[in-house]
């Protein structure tokens, strides 16, 4: 069972990748992305909107089918935001002529820099066409980007600490999960793909700095963010940590105020990432 | 005939008397002991750069199947500064093997061996950046002690903590036993974990999840005789000073004083209560001020042994081991100069210890004897009997109610009740068989004489058999 999810998630991974790599080699800088999820959709979907697509010329899409039955991604090479707006509209017009209950859900956007176009942001838009309630056409901008409520993953063995961190985290605006033990903490990085990764270093199942390094080695498109929230203070310990990669060390006792801010912080300059302004590339 | 059993009524009532003592000695300490746990800021403690380093010794003989759990319980350790060192002593299967693999270790071009202590020569050290506090030394078969040896040659810190590589540490374990290291640095040398019996509980991790009794019979009885021995004797025994062996499963220790004794001592079985008379004798010949601590709060889980034959090798050698270590400090027994281990310890080890199945058996052939020769009275026999077996009991009952004053561990009240159950079988047969061990093990002793090396390596192989069950 475990094996099958991982699977799967490598080959979501796989799939980003696939898209990066063809919007690389694409001779247009401005490219269209689109995402389809229907649920429950017919196994010849991916046929359909292919016949649907061909059809007309001077569209060159390329499609992948998502891990989901009846999940789509269409990349639009040369394509600007409403002409790919234009290709939602058919596609979902078409589809619903043929299929009249089915439940279409698009997100779309268009990247008028091939940089921009980055696994950080595909895995957000899949989030939001996951997250749509009805069957519309979402059209997904940058600022969206900016707001897009960022993901905490909370490693703390202390039962006492992690509700604290959950539950502060959370009004804070943040999505949260929390895991107990370094190794059920590695496999939700991996599956749940966390922006930053809250952690303890004194943990059970992996010691502290192996398991800092198995973060970098994890099979996601991003590295999250580490921040170490610890008990440890041995300065050799932490300026390990620190050249193993780690965005931020804090010692316990804290002050929640402070943790605030260095999240924040972190988060930032995550996002500059993802803007392109610093497009330092990971893996 | 009657001078003899006027003799062994005397023995009886002196063995008593001392049981209760030391028991009363433990009483006296628990609320501290439960005190001094349950207000000590062990997670503060933990990161804190001014606990002292610990190297911890993990011999490893014919280890392949449960080396790598155990190393890995051993590196997620609550402790600030620590490094872990497996000594693979010669292992016929792949001990070295699986750790190279796991660990991705590779081997240092120049090990830093310093010459503290004799050991035999070693084979490689191995060691990966990534894994910076874990090192594995390979050398050629050379027994525990020898291991033991290597290790502390190697070691970078100023502590020494020896672990038997089937045995799990709780993840506070290590600090504890610092905390109480730092109660008064300069005098402590050694200090004692209590070991528990993990059969039946739950593990996961390396970590033991959940505590339960054992199923199994003989480990029961084991679990019973660990309580009373640990929490009955051994707190009421570093009370005043005179303790005698620090378990060597779990047990801390000053490097620089075992370097002066002159490192664990190889050849025989019994190393661990061997290194703890050594210091003992050469504090109190040099007349330093000096204390062998006990820690019940730190705790090491251990498999014990679940079958007649191994769980009877096992005594066997214990009884050997502790022969051996007798015959050698006998010098130390009735010697004032030796303070509480020469007046109380020593004699009491030799004469109640080592030689009290012997007392137990003429004592009961005595008791025939008299019955047969109509001197006594068959009741006589029966409350001389109950007394002893009442007076036994109520010492199972004294450390089991130690254990729920301080720690609680056991939370089901069907452990409680099996524990209660299980102290008073122990008194039909299990107790006699201690005895025919220890018997046994002499007799080894006496035959094995010079042929002593191989019969440790032996052991050993036995010794692991005991955890690959698990």
């Amino acid at each position: 069972m475990l094996n099958t999810a991982l699977q799967s998630k490598q080959e979501q991974t796989s799939l980003y990748m696939d898209i990066e790599q063809s919007v690389k080699e694409a001779a247009y800088e401005t490219n269209g992305i689109l995402f389809i999820s229907c649920a429950g959709g017919p196994t010849y979907l991916e046929k359909q909107v292919r016949g649907i697509l061909e059809s007309q010329p001077g569209v060159n899409p390329k499609i992948w089918g998502g891990e989901e039955p009846g999940s789509l991604f269409i990349l639009f090479p040369g394509q600007t935001l409403d002409a790919v707006h234009f290709q939602g509209l058919l596609l979902k017009q078409r589809l619903q002529e043929s299929m009249p209950d089915l439940v279409v859900r698009m997100t779309l956007t268009s990247f008028p820099e091939k940089k921009q176009l980055t696994q950080e942001v595909l895995i957000k838009m899949e989030d939001s066409v996951k997250q749509q309630a009805s069957g519309e056409i979402h059209i997904f901008t940058r600022e969206e980007m900016k707001t897009m409520r960022s993901r905490i993953l909370i490693v703390e063995g202390d039962a006492t600490v992690r509700e604290f961190l959950e539950i502060r985290l959370q009004m804070q605006g943040y999505e949260t999960a929390v895991a107990d033990n370094g190794l059920s903490a590695l496999e939700t990085i991996e599956s749940w793909k966390p922006d930053l990764v809250l952690t303890e270093l004194n943990l059970y199942g992996i010691d502290g700095l192996p398991y800092i390094h198995h973060i970098q080695q994890l099979q996601v498109p991003a590295v999250p963010k580490i921040v170490v929230l610890t008990e440890q203070r041995v300065e050799q310990t932490i300026s390990l940590c620190f050249q193993n990669g780690v965005d931020d060390y804090i010692t316990k006792p804290f002050s929640p105020v402070e943790l605030d801010a260095r999240i924040r912080r972190s988060l930032n300059s995550l996002r500059m990432n993802l803007q392109g302004l610093n497009s330092q590339h990971i893996k | 005939m009657l001078i003899y059993g006027l003799f062994a009524t005397y023995y009886v009532m002196t063995v008593n008397v001392i049981y209760f003592s030391i028991m009363t000695f433990s009483f006296r300490n628990i609320m501290t002991i439960f005190r001094r746990a349950a207000y000590s800021k062990y997670n503060t403690l933990s990161g804190s750069e001014l606990v002292p380093s610990i190297s911890l010794l993990v011999p490893a003989y014919n280890e392949e199947l449960t080396v790598i759990e155990n190393v890995k319980c051993l590196m997620t350790l609550n402790y600030p500064t620590y490094e872990v060192i497996v000594i693979n002593d010669g292992s016929s299967d792949d001990t070295l093997g699986v750790l190279r693999r796991e660990f991705g270790l590779e081997p240092l071009p120049n090990p830093e061996m310093r010459n503290s202590i004799d050991c035999q020569p070693i084979n490689a050290v191995y060691h990966n950046p990534q894994y910076p506090h874990l090192y594995v030394i390979d050398k050629p078969n050379g027994g525990k002690a020898d291991s033991l040896n290597a290790g502390i040659n190697l070691s970078h810190y100023p502590l020494i903590s020896s672990i038997d590589a089937d045995s799990l540490l709780e993840k506070d374990a290590l600090i504890r036993m610092a905390r109480t290291y730092m109660e008064n640095p300069e005098e402590t040398v050694a200090i004692g974990g209590d070991v528990r019996i993990a059969n039946g509980c739950v593990i996961e991790n390396g970590a033991v999840k959940e505590v339960s009794l054992p199923r199994k019979m003989w480990p029961m009885f084991q679990a019973v005789e660990y309580l009373k021995a640990f929490l009955g004797g051994r707190i009421g025994w570093s009370s005043i000073n005179g303790l005698i062996i620090v378990s060597g499963a779990f047990g801390l220790f000053r490097k620089d004083y075992v370097i002066a004794v002159g490192g664990y001592r190889g050849g025989y079985p019994g190393e661990d209560m061997n290194i703890i008379i050594k210091l003992h004798r050469y504090m109190l010949e040099n007349k330093l001020k000096y204390r062998v601590a006990f820690c019940p709060e730190a705790v090491c889980w251990t498999q014990a042994p679940d079958t007649y034959r191994i769980l009877s090798n096992q005594r066997k050698r214990w009884g050997r081991g502790n022969l051996k270590n007798m015959i050698e400090n006998y010098d130390m027994a009735f010697n004032p100069k030796y303070k509480v281990m020469g007046l109380l310890t020593m004699p009491y080890n030799i004469i109640f210890e080592a030689l009290n199945p012997y007392f137990k058996i003429t004592g009961l052939l005595a008791l025939i004897g008299y019955t047969m020769m109509d001197m006594t009275h068959w009741r006589v026999l029966a409350v001389f009997w109950l007394i002893n077996f009442l007076s036994g009991y109520l010492l199972s009952i004294g450390a089991l109610l130690l254990e729920e004053l301080a720690f609680k561990r056991f939370s089901k009240l069907s452990d409680l009740v099996r524990m209660m159950l299980y102290s008073m079988f122990k008194f039909f047969g299990y107790a006699q068989l201690g005895g025919l061990w220890r018997i046994q093990g002499h007799i080894q002793y006496l035959r094995n004489n010079n042929s002593w090396g191989t019969m440790t390596r032996q052991s050993w192989q036995e010794k692991s058999d005991t955890a690959k069950p698990a």
